[in-house]
């Protein structure tokens, strides 16, 4: 068979692993901005107890693997009786640990802004969140552009894990073409996917950046 | 018609007391400068007037409504936190590094805090926006963005943008530190339009030319307390207390 041909062949089955892939992918960055805006601000700013939860929160989501966490979501839950769909528990996950790392992320970028930018706006009369909103995040947006990026690009890399878990994401597919056929093209497919998967990713982000550095 | 009123104001950063039982009471229309030398509590006195501080004993009234007490049984506010919160809209502010917002044009810094605060229709901010731009002659540059500006032309912008909240009083914390020696000369003359107008000032400042000829009172600052209270000529030309003659021998 000509391999070109092979190619077209094993597309359709890509395409699924593909769909997949993305769609955890962009169920987790819907989920996981907020929470890492939220998160970031409650550390900032919320109430001791609430800095301390989620101190914890990104102390463990950070500083224990992804693998493992995604076990935990797996096989830990069944066994106290929470029953997840494989999807649900998958993006749950990614969430949760992509979150904490946007947390940091946000929280260094709110830190980074001058105190003065608070006080001109409380000398202005404007109350603390329309601080926030109209002052401290859009500078924030601006600085925190480049390691949001990074975090994009390695969730994109860190979905191949579902793999491991036997979701049939685009790195599964992929393999279970290879067992079949004994043929490392699947490979090199979706290897050259992720490669352009990250691209666009950091093409966009740059587009971005650009957009908001009007001002400097 | 007493614009504000301080009432025996302590204020300590951890253990460090920088204001010691300050009095004050500025008048409708009055210019006041305040001097002395740096560590004495000057700007962290203006500074407890807007609550950009948090007092630690007294009370700080404006336009006749306590705003703030502290450390006192018998000192209380009575008025809503919505009467507290229109009291400290009379006062504008001008800070020493500008904190204009460096994301907005410097039309978009002066008419956020009309339209977001008081809720000001688009066209009425743009309306009050230009007014005070051209005002501090910088109409022609509404559409730079801070980074784009002078220091003196920054600080113009940031005069612009408290007038456009038509204050009663305006503070100015040392509104020309930052700035070059070639460009204080255009801030100053702003604030000197400021004064014909008849608006409450108070200013911290290290011009004492400046605080000499603009000035109705002088307030000199020592240690946490206000060593000395007069009219800028007997102030300048005859001080009486060793301390501020030491002061302006090395200001001048």
């Amino acid at each position: 068979m000509d391999h070109m041909e092979y190619v077209l062949s094993i597309l359709p089955f890509i395409a699924s692993g593909l769909k997949l892939t993305a769609k955890i992918y962009v169920a987790t960055l819907i989920f996981a901005l907020p929470v890492g805006l939220l998160a970031a601000i409650g550390k900032v700013r919320g109430p001791k107890i609430i800095t301390k939860i989620l101190y914890l929160y990104t102390w463990i989501w950070r500083g224990t693997p992804l693998l493992l966490q995604l076990f935990f979501m797996f096989y830990g839950l069944p066994i106290i009786g929470i029953r997840l769909s494989p999807f649900a528990a998958a993006t749950i996950t990614y969430t949760l640990n992509s979150g904490a790392y946007l947390t940091e992320i946000f929280r260094g970028g709110i830190e980074s802004i001058d105190k003065g930018q608070y006080e001109a706006a409380k000398a202005l009369g404007m109350t603390y969140s329309q601080t926030m909103r109209r002052i401290i995040i859009p500078q924030t947006v601006r600085r925190v552009l480049p390691p949001t990026c990074s975090e994009a690009v390695n969730l994109v890399k860190e979905t191949a894990l579902l793999a491991v878990i036997g979701m049939p994401d685009l790195l599964r597919i992929a393999t279970q073409i290879f067992t079949r056929d004994f043929n490392i093209t699947p490979f090199i497919v979706a290897f050259v996917l992720y490669l352009i998967i990250s691209s666009v990713l950091v093409r966009l982000f740059s587009t971005l950046e650009k957009k908001y550095s009007i001002y400097e | 018609m007493t614009m504000i009123r301080m009432s025996n104001i302590h204020k300590y950063f951890g253990k460090l007391q920088v204001l010691k039982g300050v009095s004050l009471e500025v008048n409708k229309g009055e210019i006041i400068s305040i001097i002395g030398p740096s560590g004495s509590g000057k700007s962290t006195l203006l500074r407890c007037m807007n609550q950009l501080e948090k007092i630690d004993q007294g009370i700080v009234e404006i336009e006749g409504i306590v705003v703030e007490a502290a450390g006192d049984k018998e000192a209380k506010i009575v008025a809503t936190p919505q009467e507290v919160k229109k009291a400290y809209r009379k006062m504008g502010m001008v800070f020493q590094s500008f904190n204009l917002f460096p994301h907005m044009t410097a039309l978009g810094n002066v008419i956020e805090a009309p339209m977001l605060v008081n809720k000001a229709s688009k066209d009425d901010a743009l309306k009050i926006a230009e007014k005070q731009l051209a005002k501090v002659g910088l109409l022609e540059k509404k559409d730079a963005f801070p980074s784009k500006l002078s220091g003196g032309q920054k600080q113009r912008v940031a005069i612009a943008r408290a007038l456009a909240m038509n204050p009663d009083i305006m503070l100015f914390d040392e509104p020309t530190s930052a700035l070059d020696p070639e460009l204080i000369g255009e801030v100053l003359s702003v604030i000197k339009n400021l004064a014909q107008e008849h608006m409450t000032m108070l200013i911290v400042t290290h011009e004492m030319g400046f605080a000499k000829e603009i000035s109705d009172r002088v307030i000199f600052m020592d240690d946490g307390k206000i060593l000395e209270d007069s009219n800028p000529i007997d102030f300048f030309d005859s001080p009486r207390h060793p301390r501020i003659k030491t002061f302006l021998e090395k200001m001048l």
